[in-house]
């Protein structure tokens, strides 16, 4: 193997057996909650991360105990929508086997946290009986796939609704290891000849060469973050109906501290396809980002370092060459912002006298759904969907949308939420459009606090926004616990991103509409640094920002930072306060 | 090793003639002894004529000896009353209940009977099946026997040596005469009952014995003129040993519905030696403030010698009907004399403690009184949970701390909480061994073992481990461990991967109760695993069980039956004969408390 400069995981993916492993065998060791380090790859194309409570881990040694794993396990919802059954079985899951919390992730759909390995197989199967799965929702394939909040919102969001599921449904391994493990599926085959009998036509045994994502927007919202991916469609709306879809390729956000060959990414425009080619362009970019990406550095084998090394002109022949027709020239399009607008809302055909149903979007802090004092959210939630008077969209933005809701049904769910203290109230617009990632305890990435930080530091800074007067004004602000960027941190107007704990990097100057990424503006800002630094800035903000200028814009034009045009440019003239 | 009298270093001869003479009495039957007693009696008798036979030397009175023991308490006092019986002109023969049927009884003249009581007024496991027969019609008339009976119990449990009660009444029932009073014993038995012991054989023993005869010659046995039968360990409840607490860990992890604490004791003392499967014995101290406030409710608040006093030395947290009796009889107070009629004492008893009596029925009284209501503190025993040969000088435990609200009270279990709450690393701790004869790995190590344990039942199992590495023992092993939670609650975890990985633990199953919505304990572990439990059992497995009674060992015994019984094709007698056999064989052992 010592010519092989491949990964380490592209050869864990080729002896696999299509992502057996020894994954069934590990769940047969009862002295341990771990699974063998090959498998802590495999698994995660099953949906699931093996995972250890960091806030414990000093302790564990010294009891004689191993550390304390545990698995996440996500699932896969294209689009986010759930049926009221569904959300009530999620509900029994998460007090079941995992630690009482349903964790709304950024990407319309679920995690759950804290399952013990003797619990795995039986919570796989209870996902299973809600008609839901976990299969791809991580590993080296097409992930969940995200569509424009709400598929009930008007005609054109069920149009792009339709379009992810199938997009989802058609980029789905096909190997049968996922009901062969967990479902007790019958064996697809025997050890020897696993390649043989049970294939992959799209993936092949080495499936892609880093994960792959895909998000389908309908203008003018742009809450599932189009130019983060690497593939994505833009409606194009004619009299409320998609006639086509405008392609991006190439967006991301992760990145390595001190690697500057990393960086986040925002997404190219490829070209313009009809409704009916739109599955065969996608199938097309992942298979030649299957063939031509890097399989040796798992740093750069994202489809945004394929595009950046290859260009992107060969990118799109090699396409067209496969899809067999020509892409057209994308069509004009306006996108106004990438947050959830907030409370009760109309079908947009009401006024067409379609469909008049109304639709309840709820804040959800970094999308942790649990019970506190003076606000069960969960409970309610549950007694909302027991009543079944809606369906439940999971949203970009870590939020929750009650959809679909008759008249009559409104006035149940207002009363039901007032019950459990419930409100749609957000005690900042900064707040309502903040997003935390995980972080700590499960994360074995963090580097600094994220989900559990970011509530408190937010509050503090509310004092500076009423200083400078902008409670009311909308800002966009992520924060991460590692340069990943699981909340999208670098297409935020304010940005940070954990270095050690308690100490972040700012970032400054993104567009509100989430096309241009920010720069870097302070590194490893502890909370008194951050707040010295931020409230200079909105005070100047209130004072001489421009009409409707946002702040990411007024940050750059104000100076404060230069404008990030391009990914590879996001390490490029810097000015740290 | 059964006892011969041996003639004493100390005896009137050369040594070579001493061991000559030993040499042959060694060889000698109870008959041929008597006779020499009696043949040099007469030549003694016969003033110096010429040496002949005494007429008929009559032989020693026989004695029966029967003890039904536990944790070794009756054994050891059974046998220590062999010995006794020695001097007493007696032949004694000793049996374990667990070993004896009614037909011996039938036979014996003379009878002495040890007995303790378990669970809840029930006799030892191993002495059940006699004593069942002892209570049932089935039992002979025993006109003609002398009987007297030693009862050790605990004053903390309601039905108090119910099991030596029983006996000595049946006894009487059959027919038999009492030669002296039952006495029953509390934990502190060990000055009662030898007194007791020397006085009932005295009555037992042949009129004739003793000064008024010359048929024995009295020899002093204090030299320690014959092999023990037992070696009794040199640290005992009367002589602890001070070591030092050279570490103490809760294993449970954070968040954890448990506390189960690693205790590491220290000694240099090369006589403390132990056996995996021997019980360490730790003589606690109070807890100040409990005293504190005893000592107020009674008006003694302010003794501080008194204090510590009791601290160290007194049990001033049992609720026994005989604390209540003795101190209504003190105070004359009719209300709590009340506390025992009908089921009042279980009712008021019940998650209380001594300290409520006293706050209760609040009573001035001196020191002198106070001490005479409170009992000496008993020493608590825990399961030696390392193998004394993988770790010299050094003793480990597993200790459950025993902690619950009650009356608004935060109750603490003496010995536990001493140890989890008032002592830290470094400090020193009173310990003595209790040795288990009953509990002990195959002499042959090459036989396959099944350990199962819940909780601080896992204790043993530990230091058999370890010990079977130590002597390079080939036996497979088997763990079948149960407590509340895998991630907080895998007792010694990290251990049992490494005997896993080092090939010293064959098979491991556990069992965590709390993990899933159905409740799992380590019996349905064993039932899933009946199969190959019936194949190791066919391959000469033993069996042990350890820890609670009431929490798991009952239902591990059943499900073992049921599973025995499927082997043997349904027939459940079958299988209660096969569990019946392997416990005699000393292949089913339990340690349970
Ligand atoms: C749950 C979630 C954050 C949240 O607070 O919601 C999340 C959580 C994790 N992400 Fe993420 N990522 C999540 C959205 C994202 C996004 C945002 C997006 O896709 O819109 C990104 C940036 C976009 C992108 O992919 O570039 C993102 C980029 C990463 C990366 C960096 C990938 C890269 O190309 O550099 C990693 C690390 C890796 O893959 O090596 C990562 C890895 C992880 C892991 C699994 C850590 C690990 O690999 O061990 C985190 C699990 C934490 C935990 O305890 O739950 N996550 N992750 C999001 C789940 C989305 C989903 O439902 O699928
Ligand atoms: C042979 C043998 C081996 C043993 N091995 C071990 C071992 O390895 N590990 C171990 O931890 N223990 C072991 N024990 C038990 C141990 O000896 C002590 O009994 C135990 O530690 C409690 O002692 P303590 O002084 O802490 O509690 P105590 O002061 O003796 O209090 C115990 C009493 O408190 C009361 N009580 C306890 N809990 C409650 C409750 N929840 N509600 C109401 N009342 C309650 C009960 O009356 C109980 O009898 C063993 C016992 C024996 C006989
Ligand atoms: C689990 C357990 C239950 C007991 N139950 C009683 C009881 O019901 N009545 C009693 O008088 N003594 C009871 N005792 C006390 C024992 O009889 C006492 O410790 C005795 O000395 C044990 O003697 P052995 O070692 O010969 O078995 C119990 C002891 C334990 C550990
Ligand atoms: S951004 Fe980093 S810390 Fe936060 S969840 Fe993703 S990987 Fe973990």
């Amino acid at each position: 193997m010592t010519d092989d400069k491949r990964a380490r995981n592209e050869i864990i993916k080729e002896n696999s057996r299509q992502l057996r492993g020894t994954l069934a065998e590990g769940l047969q060791d009862v002295v341990t909650g771990n699974i063998a380090e090959d498998d802590h790859q495999l698994i995660k194309f099953h949906g699931s991360y093996i995972q250890d409570d960091r806030d414990v881990r000093g302790e564990r040694a010294k009891k004689k105990l191993e550390k304390a794993f545990s698995f996440m396990l996500r699932l896969r919802i294209p689009g986010g929508l759930m049926t009221a059954k569904q959300w009530i079985a999620l509900d029994d899951i998460a007090s079941t086997y995992a630690n009482g919390t349903l964790r709304l992730t950024t990407r319309e759909t679920f995690q759950y946290h804290g399952v013990i390995k003797s619990n795995l197989k039986r919570t796989m199967q209870a996902i299973n009986k809600a008609a839901l799965d976990t299969i791809a929702a991580c590993g080296d394939v097409n992930r969940n796939v995200m569509t424009a909040a709400n598929p009930h919102l008007s005609k054109a969001h069920r149009q792009a609704y339709d379009l992810g599921k199938a997009i989802s449904e058609h980029l789905l391994p096909k190997t049968g290891a996922y009901h062969e493990i967990w479902l007790d599926g019958e064996k697809v085959e025997d050890k020897s000849g696993a390649a043989k009998k049970d294939t992959e036509p799209l993936y092949g045994v080495h499936y892609l060469p880093r994960k792959f994502k895909t998000v389908i927007a309908v203008p003018p919202d742009n809450d599932v973050d189009i130019y983060a991916h690497d593939l994505g469609y833009i409606a194009i709306i004619e009299k409320g109906e998609v006639v086509g879809w405008n392609v991006t390729i190439g967006g991301g956000m992760g990145m390595t501290h001190g690697d500057l060959t990393t960086y986040p990414r925002t997404a190219d425009m490829l070209g313009y396809c009809t409704p009916d080619q739109a599955i065969k362009v996608g199938e097309c970019v992942l298979t030649v980002q299957r063939d031509w990406g890097n399989r040796e550095n798992r740093a750069r084998a994202r489809l945004k370092y394929t595009i950046e090394d290859r260009g992107l002109e060969a990118f799109r022949a090699e396409v067209e060459r496969r899809a067999g027709f020509k892409l057209g020239k994308p069509k004009p399009f306006k996108f106004s912002g990438t947050g959830d607008p907030l409370g009760w809302r109309q079908s947009l055909d009401a006024k067409k006298g379609e469909d008049k149903n109304w639709h309840l979007t709820l804040f959800v802090e970094n999308g942790r759904i649990k019970d506190r004092p003076g606000m069960t959210l969960r409970k309610g939630l549950r007694a909302i969907a027991e009543e079944g008077l809606c369906e439940f969209v999971a949203t970009s933005n870590q939020n929750v949308i009650l959809a679909n809701v008759t008249a009559k049904a409104k006035t149940k769910i207002e009363a039901i939420l007032k019950a459990h203290g419930i409100t749609t109230e957000v005690s900042s617009r900064l707040r309502a459009n903040s997003m935390a990632c995980v972080a700590l305890p499960t994360c074995g990435l963090a580097l600094a606090e994220s989900e559990r930080y970011l509530p408190g530091l937010i509050t503090r800074l509310e004092d500076s926004l009423d200083k400078a007067g902008l409670r009311d004004d909308d800002i966009v602000m992520r924060m991460t616990g590692c340069p990943n960027g699981c909340a999208r941190p670098y297409l935020a107007e304010i940005g940070f991103v954990g270095r050690n704990p308690g100490l972040y990097n700012l970032y400054l100057g993104a567009a509100f509409d989430g096309s241009r990424l920010s720069k870097l503006y302070a590194q490893d800002a502890g909370e008194e640094k951050i707040v010295a630094l931020l409230e200079p800035i909105f005070m100047a903000y209130a004072k001489s920002r421009k009409a409707g200028e946002r702040f990411g814009d007024f940050c750059v034009r104000a100076g404060y930072v230069k404008a990030t045009l391009a990914g590879n440019q996001f390490h490029a003239d810097i000015k740290l306060a | 090793m059964t006892s011969i009298p041996m003639l004493p270093k100390n005896a009137p001869f050369a040594p070579e003639d001493i061991d000559a003479l030993n040499k042959v009495v060694a060889k000698t039957t109870p008959l041929q002894r008597s006779w020499l007693a009696g043949f040099f009696a007469g030549f003694e008798a016969a003033q110096g004529g010429a040496a002949q036979p005494a007429a008929a030397a009559k032989p020693r009175l026989p004695l029966t000896i029967l003890y039904a023991s536990e944790s070794g308490n009756c054994e050891s006092l059974a046998l220590k009353a062999k010995k006794v019986a020695q001097k007493h002109g007696l032949d004694a023969k000793v049996y374990d209940m667990a070993d004896a049927d009614l037909a011996l009884l039938a036979k014996a003249k003379n009878l002495v009977v040890y007995a303790a009581t378990w669970g809840e007024g029930d006799p030892p496991s191993r002495a059940i099946d006699f004593y069942n027969a002892l209570m049932s019609d089935a039992a002979p008339r025993l006109d003609g026997l002398r009987f007297a009976v030693l009862a050790l119990g605990d004053t903390a449990y309601a039905q108090f040596c119910e099991v030596g009660k029983k006996i000595d009444a049946r006894l009487e029932a059959l027919g038999a005469t009492r030669a002296a009073d039952r006495v029953d014993c509390d934990l502190d038995f060990a000055k009662q009952a030898t007194a007791w012991t020397d006085g009932a054989l005295g009555k037992l023993a042949p009129a004739d014995t003793g000064a008024s005869s010359a048929t024995v010659v009295h020899v002093d046995f204090k030299g320690g003129g014959y092999q023990a039968d037992d070696d009794e360990p040199q640290f005992s409840v009367e002589n602890p040993l001070e070591a030092e607490i050279s570490a103490l860990v809760n294993l449970n992890g954070t968040g954890s519905t448990r506390e189960t604490w690693h205790v590491e004791l220290a000694f240099q003392e090369p006589g403390f030696t132990y056996l995996p499967g021997d019980a360490i014995g730790v003589m606690p101290e109070n807890d100040p403030e409990l005293v504190d406030q005893l000592l107020r409710a009674v008006g003694l608040g302010s003794d501080a010698a008194l204090l510590l006093k009791v601290q160290k030395g007194y049990d001033v947290t049992t609720l026994s009907k005989a604390a209540i009796e003795n101190f209504a009889k003190l105070t004359g107070r009719a209300d709590a004399k009340k506390l025992l009629d009908g089921d009042a004492y279980t009712k008021f008893a019940a998650d209380r403690q001594l300290v409520d009596l006293f706050e209760t029925y609040s009573e001035k009284m001196t020191a002198e009184q106070l001490l005479g209501l409170l009992r000496p503190l008993p020493g608590r025993l825990y399961s030696v949970a390392s193998s004394l040969k993988a770790h010299p000088g050094e003793a480990h435990l597993l200790v459950g701390a025993v902690r619950w609200d009650s009356y608004g009270k935060k109750r603490k279990g003496v010995a536990s909480s001493y140890l989890a709450d008032r002592r830290k690393m470094g400090d020193m701790a009173r310990i003595y061994v209790k040795p288990n004869r009953h509990f002990r790995l195959p002499e042959d190590g090459n036989k396959p073992i099944i350990m199962i344990g819940a909780g601080t039942g896992v204790a043993p199992y530990r230091g058999f481990i370890e010990e079977r590495v130590e002597l390079g023992a080939k036996g497979k092993s088997w763990l079948f461990f149960g407590e509340r939670n895998f991630t907080n609650d895998f007792l010694y975890q990290l251990d049992w991967q490494d005997h896993i990985a080092a090939g010293a633990l064959t098979n491991i199953d556990v069992a965590f109760s709390r993990d899933q919505p159905e409740k799992i304990y380590v019996q349905h572990r064993l039932w899933e695993r009946r199969a190959d439990i019936q194949k190791w059992v066919a391959d000469g497995a033993h069996l042990y069980v350890c820890g609670d009674e009431k929490g798991m060992a009952k239902d591990v015994d059943a499900t073992l039956l049921k599973i025995l019984t499927e082997a043997a094709k349904g027939d459940e007698d079958a299988g209660r004969v096969k569990l019946k056999e392997l416990t005699k064989a000393g292949r089913y052992q339990r340690d349970v408390y």
